[in-house]
């Protein structure tokens, strides 16, 4: 019993029940949902650079810790052959599921990609994200429960739910011309989890945020973020730059920048941290086809030239969709010349 | 909001009981009754008619809230809008908040602040002709009654007179059940601002109720 209680009795006396006539408010809500998509075009490039960081940095720089700190059972060959200074096309896709499994699981979707090209030498690093809204020719996939998927115009993003990693290879390389030889699947907790592991991420902002959408609340200078805050970080749209889409891409840039920077330094500073890094990169991070040991040490060791700074961020050119406005589709030539490192041998 | 209202379905979206259950195509399964609502609303992303289930959720909530507010002749078409709004901005929603009350609770408060004349006259009209007042009831009930509808008439009439702003925190926490978190998050304002301004109503509500029942307790 508190001073609300008045209140609250007098909330009850004022109460009605829902009428029946209530059904009328869903009708207009369907009848919304049924209306041609007036959607609001947001390729949602958010996670798509902070994943990809932290899959390459799980994938590539952190296993040779491992490795270091006692596990002598990856002996077993690479099924990559030997994969250390070869140039390698990476899929990056950044699922949402929340389970360890994201790959069999209905609702799983893979709200990013990301292609990762790691050119011989791994000197420079080309990361390309792949807008969600992006229409494409599927391919017939065979789903895990052994049917297949017709082929067909649909967007780029539903090819990993219709039909896992193998569809959204598939896919990207009927699309991108480009051949995948190696896909990661990162999911949304995984991404937080490992930023956590790390000890978080110093970021500098300009001036102060409020955002209550993404939760994000931050004075103006340095912060250190964990997890979450690095995900409300990398989410934020409100409140901070110019608000656009573009702004939102630099500044993920950076975020990848300085975790990438973060992983590098912790490999040296902090062996078992690192470790813990590493493990968590393990958890939420899979690979296909299945790197073994043996394999992410080579690529691991490869890895130490490469310099963070010097790796380069883009966006699939696209165009919109002549038949509707709210899709895109891809911008061949463009895409040909953003593609082409991929292609090199 | 009421002890027998419609509770929502605190049900968290988890592992899965059967990893190697078969990918089905989004776009046509059914919405699985345990995901919570930032994953109905992701999904209605890609397929709108998901978005149904938010209001099969919530509607009764918001429409006891709305109709203790406004009546329940406003209510009806503001629970309507509330979710036609939701609707279209279902892609600004953050998907880190599993429940998506806060943000229906703040959608609806907006809408509501258009009806603030409404809303007060619906509170001065208690002091005239009380809705469930007291008098249906046996005899012995209706004279208790008499005194605790006075006090509530006495308390609709401060509600009446309370700034909007003050009065939409108040009846956030105490009719709408929300914390000072989730109040901040619907209004989008500071939680030091939801603790000011409900501490300015309380002690604006508790003068009223002074007048007529000395006895009420302090919160």
């Amino acid at each position: 019993m508190d001073d609300l209680s008045p209140l609250r009795d007098l909330g009850r006396a004022l109460e009605h029940d829902p009428p029946p006539s209530l059904a009328r408010q869903r009708s207009r809500l369907t009848d919304a949902a049924h209306a041609p998509r007036r959607r609001r075009l947001r390729p949602r490039g958010w996670t798509a650079l902070a994943l990809a960081a932290c899959a390459v940095a799980a994938l590539l720089i952190v296993p040779s810790v491992l490795l270091r700190s006692g596990g002598h059972h990856g002996r077993a060959l690479s099924p990559l052959g030997r994969v250390d200074d070869r140039p390698l096309n990476v899929l990056v896709l950044g699922s949402d599921a929340r389970g360890a499994d994201a790959v069999h699981r209905d609702s799983a979707r893979s709200d990013t990609m990301a292609l990762v090209r790691l050119p011989a030498g791994r000197a420079r690093v080309t990361v390309v994200s792949l807008p969600r809204d992006l229409v494409v020719q599927l391919p017939a996939c065979v789903r895990p429960d052994g049917r297949k998927t017709r082929p067909g115009p649909g967007l780029i993003n539903s090819a990993y739910s219709m039909g896992g990693v193998s569809c959204a290879i598939k896919t990207v390389e009927a699309v991108t011309s480009v051949r995948v030889d190696q896909a990661v699947v990162v999911n949304f907790k995984g991404f937080a989890h490992m930023v956590d592991v790390l000890g978080g991420v110093t970021v500098t902002l300009p001036k102060s945020v409020n955002d209550p959408a993404s939760g994000l609340h931050l004075s103006a200078g340095k912060h250190k973020l964990d997890g979450k805050g690095a995900l409300a970080y990398a989410r934020v749209r409100h409140g901070m730059g110019d608000g656009s889409d573009l702004d939102r891409i630099k500044r993920q840039q950076r975020l990848m920048a300085d975790l990438y920077g973060e992983a590098l330094h912790m490999l040296t500073s902090n062996p078992i941290r690192f470790a813990q890094f590493l493990k968590a990169g393990a958890d939420s991070v899979k690979t296909v086809p299945g790197l073994d040991l043996a394999g992410m040490k080579a690529l691991a060791e490869s890895f130490k030239r490469t310099d963070p700074s010097k790796a380069h961020y883009t966006t699939l050119p696209y165009r919109f969709s002549p038949k509707d406005p709210n899709r895109l589709v891809v911008n061949e030539p463009a895409a040909a010349r953003v593609l082409a490192p991929f292609k090199q041998p | 909001m009421n002890p027998g209202g419609p509770g929502r379905q605190d049900t968290v979206d988890n592992e899965p009981a059967t990893p190697g259950k078969a990918v089905v195509s989004t776009m046509t399964a059914p919405p699985a009754v345990t995901a919570d609502d930032a994953e109905l609303i992701r999904r209605s992303h890609d397929d709108p008619e998901t978005f149904a289930a938010l209001f099969d959720r919530y509607s009764g909530m918001l429409y006891r809230y709305v109709s203790r507010r406004l009546g329940p002749e406003t209510a009806e078409d503001l629970v309507g809008d509330t979710f036609l709004a939701a609707f279209g901005g279902r892609h600004r929603y953050d998907l880190s908040h599993p429940d998506a009350r806060p943000w229906l609770f703040g959608i609806a408060t907006k809408i509501m602040a258009r009806h603030h004349r409404r809303e007060a006259a619906h509170y001065r009209a208690l002091r005239r002709s009380p809705v469930d007042g007291p008098d249906d009831g046996p005899a012995d009930r209706v004279a208790a009654g008499v005194a605790a509808w006075e006090s509530r008439a006495e308390l609709a009439g401060a509600l009446a007179a309370l700034p909007r702003r003050d009065r939409d925190v108040l009846l956030l926490v105490a009719w709408g059940d929300l914390s000072y978190e989730e109040v901040a998050s619907a209004l989008s304002i500071p939680v030091g601002t939801v603790r000011s301004r409900l501490n300015r109503a309380r002690r604006k509500v508790r003068a009223a109720l002074g007048g007529v029942d000395p006895t009420a307790e302090e919160g």
